[in-house]
């Protein structure tokens, strides 16, 4: 809510000054967004007129002016483009206090400057003109203080109020509550109330009581004098409210700034049929609201009608032809309480805030209608003395009540962890209810928020203030569970850091673009109601969508190596059920390593990214890559490995597809990734910490022997193929592939295979004979399945 | 062999030893000639098996000091008879260069928020980012027309749930407090943290995807002084034991009392003038939290009046900015290698 200081202090006489009154506001739950100066806040700065004016013989662009104050005449220095002989100006005398300081006798140039021209800014006045000096009404006299002209320095802040502290949505309410709590004296705005005639012009019907609690309405006719008055003006206009100067339209406003209370006047001409009556509104029946837009209405939206058509949407804004115009003379005043939900149903349909808006659906004084509406009648009467006020109806079909609240201290220090003594915490609740009186609680009118004990308890340290609360403790010690899933994440990034991998946090949401561009089915996408722009409309079906734009973002950058990863949710679409599955991604691009003084650099490749898959899963159970039969749309189909763990197909990797990498503005060819499904890979983490660790396997005391097998093979044979027969013979521990060979010296279509085989034996050492002959046995075995020869050195 | 006849090799044995000294014998040489399983004296003792237990003593103790004599001579005189060679290396050039990859600065906040979490007593678990109104909200005490729902801008999804109302995706972590104390009893003590959505326009402090934490409590007796007890044992793991912590009223629809926390700006004393990060006052805003609401134990089938509990929530992007000194919050969604290798 914008304050305006001086009307809050209206109410609050002992205010503190600005500059304290943050740390008050925020010790009961407000806090201050933004606030600004305004008016004007010097001394010492006068009126003057410039006589005369004469270059600068220093400086070119300086002048020496003759300034006239009435009974002197000063000899200054100005440097403003905008000055003319004749202007009145304001004068800083030496001395004078300026918002950036006091001003003191200077030589400007070798020239004695009695004073300083000033501009708008340097006065501390906003909404002028700052190009030069601020040229003043020729009509002022010289020598008057600037005081006397310019506002009294006020301040303008927006203060944050919390849905449960909406019954300060109003100075006096603000007041009021710094009263209550803080001590501050409170001054009650002045409220004349009228001896009332009855008026039987207009009835006043509820339909529906859940709908409208109370409908508080009376009658001012013959209004002649209808400009807003000067301060009242000023007040809204510094509120960022743009007062209409009309009195009969600002003076509802004003009532609601200054009380709380929303209310409404009608033109009583265009009020038909002599009633007036809160309903619902019918489907399509049609209203034209004060900002002039024609608005359909729904059974959902609670209207004010007189016999013949809605003239306001209830609570909302008020109908344009029912409004107050210029030759308005005779209102209706309405000041009612309606139901919180159906105000805030009929401003979410409707797409309508306003201020009244605002106000009704956090809940409003329920005592304060009456009061309301006179205050507007006061402020029309107090200009215009010959205007008649009747009374209308107060019709109230439904009173909310308080609750009672058992008073029990023990609770409410058991909530808040202190110790405070009964007495202490009646006090508190007084300073809630101000005609509370010990016993069990029941809230005042304006406080409809206050329902329970452990309400009770927040207010009892707003009032002592949240520094009662110690720090302190009597919680037992708690046992703690690893969550399997953040293991996994754990182990993640431990492993792909290691890689020289960085992590990367993308959005979760992207572009229709985007899910064309990994060639995938937005149909299977799952799309927002309410995106905020089409760039992210979808949830990413793929984690690899990020880093792809990553890619391409630090490409454009110069990147020369893009090693990334991430972990998330990815989103589809099966049988119209959102799934949402845990995913990780890696994507690996250009080098893997810069030159270096001792060898080259080299790029990443295919065995790069599969080297990676295995490192990741060496330690899972039923880890294999297998070749893949349905690859998904963004790799390369014959560059692309499944991964599979605990027997599950979990993943891809592979190269990206060149058609994906146009289509992401990538031009490099040779990109390469992997992406899985997160929670299997957690599976590995999930169980007892000891049921999940590696056994120890006990090794051969005796020595191990090695021998090496190089044969030449048909390029047709895979080394998944070849390596399939001979990897689990006796004594073997472990064979490894430690050169491939094609070209010079082989047939075409054949390549070498250089094995690395080790042998080791629980029993004994092997002699060079038995390895012979295990070799010899491996090698008859690859000849005869696949026609190997050796090869000759 | 008998008595005389082993003193007498031991006596050799020793005329061997003064004359191997005497010649300044290598005391690797030495140790091998005596003191090796198949050295001299090693074989003489072996042959005292032979030989009575009284026999065995008065021998065993002679031919053991002597051995004890002989290691420490061997232990005096050794020096290391391999010399090093002088080296060419230039010992200057540059080591290895080992790949170095790291997780993301969000990601590290979070990790070092949740280990700090979790020596307290709190175990982590996760919920859905597609989430039900029921979880995001009703259960948490936002009525289906409450204005509190104006604080948070959602984002909802096409699909709808079993009540006909919306998926959305969640707005905070707190749906997950729900999930938690619905499928599990007291005492419990947990945390939560990953990403949440808010349809708010992006700028350098905000970001319509974010990171929360999320943590609580519920158990008999737990008090606001518990909360704030855990939430200060907390930050004086985050920032240092002389952080502080103090609270002041605030609102969140499943709280109450709601409270802010604020943390008292640890980087102040760093810069000489006003602080840059705390704008001069001393503390930054970092956590909201509270005690459990009533209506949000009744919604989880908890009886308010035995169970009680605090509960507590924070942007993670805000501690990150802090820790890491990145002033846009759009950078860190950027992955930006060149900034992200230098962290």
């Amino acid at each position: 809510m914008k304050t305006l200081y001086s009307w809050l202090k209206e109410f609050s006489p002992d205010l503190p000054a600005f500059d304290n009154l943050g740390p008050i506001l925020s010790s009961l739950g407000f806090s201050i967004d933004s606030a600004e100066k305004i008016g004007f806040d010097a001394d010492g700065v006068v009126v003057g007129e410039i006589l005369k004016i004469e270059k600068h013989p220093n400086a070119d662009k300086l002048s020496i002016c003759e300034v006239s104050l009435g009974s002197s005449t000063k000899k200054v220095v100005c440097g403003a483009k905008n000055i003319a002989a004749g202007q009145k100006i304001p004068l800083a005398q030496v001395g004078a206090r300026l918002p950036e300081g006091v001003l003191k006798k200077a030589k400007i140039r070798g020239i004695e400057s009695e004073g300083m021209i000033c501009s708008a800014s340097e006065l501390g006045l906003s909404g002028y003109d700052n190009s030069g000096i601020l040229v003043l009404d020729n009509s002022l006299k010289p020598g008057t203080d600037l005081k006397e002209i310019f506002d009294k320095p006020d301040y303008v802040f927006e203060l944050e109020i919390t849905p449960n502290l909406a019954y300060c949505l109003s100075h006096f309410s603000l007041a009021r509550e710094l009263a209550l709590y803080r001590g501050f004296k409170l001054v009650e705005p002045k409220i004349r109330s009228f001896p009332l005639k009855e008026n039987s012009e207009m009835k006043i019907e509820i339909e529906n009581s859940s709908d409208c609690f109370r409908y508080y309405a009376i009658i001012v006719k013959n209004i002649k004098n209808k400009k807003t008055s000067d301060w009242m003006f000023e007040r809204l206009k510094k509120i960022g409210l743009n007062p209409k100067n009309d009195i009969l339209i600002d003076a509802s406003n004003y009532a609601m700034f200054e009380l709380g209370q929303p209310t409404h006047c009608f033109d009583l001409r265009n009020l038909e049929g002599g009633k007036i009556c809160v309903r619902r509104a019918l489907d399509k029946e049609k209203i034209k609201t004060l900002d002039g837009e024609d608005r359909e209405l729904s059974k959902d939206i609670l209207v004010i009608a007189d016999s013949k058509k809605p003239v306001a949407v209830a609570g909302v804004m008020g109908g344009y032809y029912s409004s107050v115009f210029p030759d308005t003379e005779n209102i209706l005043i309405e000041s009612a309480h309606f139901n919180p939900s159906a105000v805030r149903k009929s401003s979410k349909i409707l797409g309508l805030k306003s201020d009244s808006s605002f106000r009704f659906e956090r809940g409003i004084d329920f005592e304060l209608q009456d009061k309301a509406a006179f205050r507007i009648a006061q402020l029309i009467i107090n200009q215009n003395p010959s205007a008649e006020i009747t009374f209308v109806s107060d019709n109230r079909p439904y009173k909310p009540s308080c609750l009672n609240i058992k008073s029990e201290s023990e609770r409410i220090n058991s909530i808040l962890g202190t110790s405070f003594s009964k007495e202490e915490i009646e006090k508190a609740f007084k300073a809630v209810n101000p005609s509370y009186e010990g016993g069990d609680f029941s809230a005042p009118s304006w406080r409809s928020d206050i329902k329970t004990i452990w309400d009770l308890a927040e207010e009892t340290a707003r009032f002592y203030g949240y520094s009662s609360i110690k720090s302190q403790t009597n919680m037992k010690a708690s046992a703690f569970c690893e969550n399997p899933y953040h293991e996994a994440l754990k182990s993640i990034s431990l492993k792909l850091n290691s890689l020289g991998l960085f992590e990367a946090v993308n959005y979760d949401l992207v572009s229709l673009k985007e899910i064309r561009a990994l060639l995938l089915n937005e149909k299977e996408a799952v799309e927002l109601k309410n995106p905020l722009s089409s760039d992210f409309q979808y949830l990413r079906p793929s984690v690899l969508c990020g880093l792809l734009k990553n890619l391409r973002y630090n490409i454009n950058r110069g990147a020369e190596s893009v090693m990334l990863y991430e972990n998330g949710k990815i989103f589809s679409l099966e049988n119209e059920n959102i799934k949402e599955k845990a995913s990780t991604a890696v994507l690996m691009y250009g080098k893997l390593r810069e030159e270096y003084w001792r060898f080259g650099e080299e790029f990443l490749d295919f065995y790069h990214v599969k080297g990676a898959v295995s490192y990741l899963f060496s330690d899972m159970g039923g880890f294999a890559l297998k070749p893949c039969s349905n690859a998904p749309s963004y790799f390369k189909k014959d560059l692309c490995l499944e991964i599979w763990a605990f027997g599950k197909l979990c993943g891809y990797a592979g190269a990206v597809s060149s058609q994906v990498l146009a289509s992401f503005d990538i031009k490099e060819s040779e990109v390469y990734a992997f992406e899985f499904d997160t929670d299997i890979y957690a599976k590995a983490f999930a169980g007892d910490f000891y049921s999940r660790i590696k056994k120890a396997v006990p090794v051969s005391q005796y020595q191990h022997s090695t021998r090496d097998l190089c044969v030449v093979a048909d390029k047709k044979y895979s080394w998944e193929e070849i390596k399939k027969p001979i990897e689990n013979i006796p004594d073997l521990l472990w064979v490894k592939l430690i050169d491939v060979y094609a070209g010079k010296n082989l047939p075409p279509d054949t390549r070498s295979l250089t094995m690395r085989f080790m042998f080791s034996s629980m029993e004994k050492t092997f002699t060079d004979k038995e390895l012979n002959a295990k070799i010899e046995e491996i090698y008859n075995k690859l000849n005869k399945m696949f026609g190997v020869s050796l090869r000759s050195s | 062999m008998n008595k005389q006849e082993w003193l007498e090799k031991l006596s050799a044995l020793r005329n061997e030893f003064e004359k191997a000294a005497a010649e300044k014998k290598s005391s690797q040489d030495i140790e091998r000639d005596f003191l090796s399983k198949k050295g001299g004296l090693a074989l003489l003792l072996r042959d005292l098996s032979a030989f009575s237990i009284e026999e065995k003593k008065e021998l065993g103790s002679l031919g053991n000091d002597f051995k004890k004599k002989v290691a420490e001579y061997c232990a005096e005189n050794s020096s290391n008879p391999v010399s090093d060679k002088k080296s060419d290396l230039d010992i200057t050039l540059c080591g290895h260069p080992y790949p170095k990859g790291h997780s993301h600065p969000i990601i590290i906040t979070m990790e070092k928020i949740i280990s700090s979490m979790n020596k307290l007593g709190f175990s982590l678990e996760y919920g859905p980012l597609a989430e039900r109104d029921y979880y995001n909200f009703e259960a948490l005490n936002f009525p289906p027309d409450h204005p509190a729902r104006d604080m948070q801008d959602t984002f909802y999804l096409n699909q709808k749930d079993e009540k006909g109302i919306n998926y959305l995706l969640r707005t905070h972590t707190s749906p997950v407090q729900i999930r938690v104390m619905q499928s599990k009893k007291p005492p419990l003590r947990v945390i939560s943290a990953g990403k949440v959505f808010r349809s708010e326009a992006v700028d350098a402090s905000h970001s319509f995807v974010f990171h929360q934490l999320e943590g609580f409590c519920a158990d008999k007796n737990i008090s606001m002084s518990d909360l704030k007890w855990t939430l200060e044992s907390f930050i004086k793991d985050m920032f240092g034991s002389a952080a502080k912590i103090r609270f002041s009223p605030s609102y969140f629809p499943f709280v109450e009392p709601g409270a802010g926390v604020e943390v008292s700006c640890v980087f102040c004393s760093s810069s000489k003038g006003k602080c840059p990060v705390c704008k001069g006052t001393g503390w930054l805003e970092m956590l909201g939290a509270g005690m459990i609401h009533p209506e949000v134990f009744k919604a989880c089938g908890y009886n308010p009046d035995e169970i009680s509990g605090f509960a507590f929530g924070a942007g993670i992007e805000r501690f990150a900015m802090l820790l890491y000194g990145i002033s846009d919050m759009r950078q860190l969604y950027e992955n930006d290698l060149r900034i992200l290798k230098n962290l």
